[in-house]
């Protein structure tokens, strides 16, 4: 086993610096121990587990639906993606097939969900650098659309509203037009965060020159998400892979291009995930007018009442807001899951620290695990 | 070799010596070119006592994907390492051995990750057992003990706080 | 000198423009409310502390069956007389000796009000459970004393019609 404090390997200008567990900037409880010469990283040694609740092994003790409240504490800042990663999984396997007005009902919901994550990111990024004021503004967007989600499902951040084959419940009277009009008001505010951070020169200097990932890197750990498109690559799963009516909609899939220094840097990550909320405003007004009129229990109609997927295995992916959230699944064809393994984003973007980390300073440390915006729900699940 | 197209998660079953020459081709030949491992994972078969391997690997050059399985016995699994062909398997082959026990033989630095690297047992094992003590702490962890050891303070003793006579300038 | 201007202007920029924002955003109506003295809205779908109306409920345990993580515990026992109906025409054909949830473990995702044939079983606006006993936090809703359910079990030979999840109780 080789530990970091290995006392006759390290050299003597080497100093080791335990970051976290309970380090504000982690994001969680992530414990990194950073071996340092002088002010420059060389080593890095990331250590999780702190929040691991067995969520697979209690998935193989449960129904199917059951599972649903436990996928949502995965990532708990998004967790429609990772209901609707699983509900997605087990309808492929069980071959149902949801109406087009849940379909559509979802992409809205999800698309929320994503603007509300990144929203998150962008602020707690901001507060990691040292600015405050940003994510006062952040948190005020978000707190609108999770009044809205709070409306439509009855809960703020663990929903439980996907459903295998259908939606909880239907639409409230009146909440497209109240979508419509925090999408309007949206746009001003994105402007202004804009103008208080992105393009802050302060926000730059301090940003685009750190954790540069180089494109061969982020494929061969596995960067999902707006860290590989950080890195250039065009990889949407949303766009490749559509599943839900994502191809009916119209929209563009930012990526970084090196503004402010290479290509793939911490400015670029945040960049591209500042662009995909204006385009998930853009897939949520395309989604409200083309979504069909439905009637009163449209939406569970297809919800079986006992889930029973036939035998056999399948992995399917969808595009969270973190990165590509798969769920591998065994069925025996009985009313329990055989097996549940979630490869969730955030796992892999933890795995590539040892690689990216070395060689900045100790002061950049927070900049780059916070550019990688992890949830440690979800790495230790 | 065993080829299923027919099903709904096409794969390829493969044995676990020829695991490494196959992951190498995959992963170098240019007209394959998988470079992204997707997903690794594991997956105890109790009945027929063996343990499943299932690599998903897709291609960003040519959008293609290939499911791999590999089938070890359940009492001693071991598996070849791909973690120095998909630098993303070393994680996820830790992960797997974390919880289900199968040795990657080559791994660079297997050991615990989710777990603490003192616990027992292999929980994603069907005939997992919980381990009775850990540290002296039972396993599962029930409160009522709390209530015999005293730790924790019934409602009645809080109550009993307040019975305790104000002071005399409380009073006047 | 001329990338020093450059510099200079993207600089006092990206300084000022965030200190203007702040300026015009002080004159704004606060979004925040002073929580304790002032009562945030709810909606009518939000999922708060569970009742139990439990005149209604006949027993049938599918909410226990259906939690995810086992915080419903209920005991049945087979009725030697005639309970009445309850307000939706279910035949109510069975004691509810125990009916405890243990909000504590609740994790509120509405899969047991769901399944509730008679609905007795809701999600109340109440979201302010604070207690200084974390077992205060099991609600009790049965009507029937420990005596009485001592008398009934008796009456049926101690056997119960069903009994489910952890009976959490003091001692």
């Amino acid at each position: 086993m080789t530990t970091i404090l290995d006392v006759e390997r390290i050299g003597p200008n080497a100093m080791v610096l335990h970051m976290g567990p309970q380090h504000p900037a982690t994001h969680g409880i992530l414990r990194l121990d950073l071996e340092t010469e002088g002010e420059v990283i060389t080593k890095v040694v990331p250590y999780i587990g702190y929040l691991h609740r067995c969520f697979e092994k209690h998935a193989e003790s449960m129904g199917w639906q059951m599972v649903i409240p436990y996928t949502d504490r995965m990532d708990y800042v998004a967790a429609i993606h990772m209901e609707l990663g699983y509900c997605l999984a087990v309808e492929k396997l069980a071959r149902i097939e949801p109406p087009e007005r849940v379909q559509y009902i979802r992409v809205i919901v999800a698309e929320l969900q994503r603007i509300a994550s990144h929203l998150l990111a962008i602020g707690t990024y901001g507060l990691d650098i040292g600015s405050v004021t940003p994510f006062f503004h952040a948190f005020r967007e978000r707190e609108k659309i999770l009044d809205l989600l709070e409306e439509l499902t009855g809960a703020r951040l663990l929903y439980n509203y996907v459903r295998i084959g259908g939606v909880a419940f239907d639409l409230p009277d009146g909440w497209l037009d109240k979508v419509r009009r925090f999408l309007d008001q949206f746009e001003k505010a994105w402007d202004e965060l804009n103008k208080i951070l992105t393009y802050n020169s302060v926000f730059i200097e301090r940003t685009a020159r750190i954790g540069v990932i180089p494109v061969e890197v982020a494929i061969a750990y596995g960067l999902t998400g707006p860290n590989l498109r950080g890195s250039g690559v065009r990889w949407d799963l949303r766009k490749e892979e559509p599943c839900l009516v994502y191809d009916r909609c119209e929209f563009d899939v930012p990526v970084g291009t090196g503004q402010y220094g290479p290509l793939g840097s911490a400015w670029d990550r945040y960049y591209v995930r500042v662009q995909e909320m204006a385009e998930s405003a853009k897939i949520v007004r395309q989604a409200i007018e083309q979504m069909p009129k439905g009637e009163a229990g449209d939406v569970q109609k297809a919800i079986p009442r006992v889930v029973r997927p036939p035998e056999g295995d399948i992995y399917f992916q969808y595009e969270a807001a973190r990165g590509e959230i798969g769920y591998y699944i065994v069925s025996d064809g009985s009313p329990v899951p055989y097996r549940v393994k979630a490869r969730s984003p955030c796992f892999c973007h933890i795995s590539a620290l040892p690689e990216i980390g070395p060689g900045a300073m100790i002061a950049d440390a927070v900049a780059l695990v916070g550019s990688l915006d992890i949830v440690m729900g979800e790495v230790d699940r | 070799m065993d080829v299923r197209v027919d099903v709904l998660g096409p794969y390829v079953r493969i044995a676990p010596t020829a695991l490494r020459e196959a992951a190498r081709i995959l992963r170098h030949d240019p007209d394959l070119d998988f470079d992204f491992l997707r997903c690794l994972s594991g997956v105890d078969y109790i009945k027929q006592n063996e343990v499943e391997v299932v690599y998903h690997l897709f291609s960003f050059r040519h959008r293609h994907r290939i499911t791999l399985k590999v089938r070890v016995p359940r009492d001693d699994p071991r598996v070849p390492t791909v973690s120095d062909i998909w630098r993303t398997a070393e994680w996820h082959e830790r992960e797997t051995y974390d919880l289900l026990g199968v040795v990657f033989e080559g791994h660079p630095d297997l050991r615990r990750i989710l777990l603490p690297e003192d616990w027992e047992g292999y929980p994603l094992r069907k005939d997992y057992q919980v381990q009775a003590y850990y540290h002296d702490i039972p396993v599962p962890y029930d409160i009522r003990q709390d209530f015999e050891k005293g730790i924790w303070v019934f409602e009645d003793e809080i109550h009993a706080a307040d019975s305790i006579p104000p002071s005399p300038e409380a009073q006047s | 000198m001329k990338y020093w201007w450059y510099r200079f202007y993207y600089t006092t920029r990206g300084i000022l423009w965030p200190l203007w924002i702040g300026l015009v955003n002080l004159f704004r109506r606060p979004v925040t409310i002073q929580y304790p003295h002032e009562k945030p809205r709810l909606f009518p779908r939000s999922r708060m502390m569970l009742y139990n109306d439990i005149d209604n409920c006949i027993g049938c345990l599918q909410c226990a069956r259906v939690c995810p993580v086992d915080c419903i515990a209920i005991e049945t026992v087979k009725a030697d007389k005639d309970l009445g109906v309850t307000n939706t025409g279910h035949k109510k054909k069975l004691y509810v000796t125990i009916f405890d949830i243990d909000e504590a473990k609740c994790c509120y995702c509405n899969l047991c009000t769901e399944v509730c044939p008679t609905e007795c079983l809701v999600m109340t606006p109440n979201f302010e459970g604070s207690v200084y006993d974390r077992y205060d936090l099991v609600l009790r809703f049965a009507k029937i004393t420990p005596e009485e359910r001592a008398e009934i079990l008796r009456k049926a030979g101690g056997k119960t019609a069903g009994v489910t999840g952890i009976l959490a109780r003091k001692t």
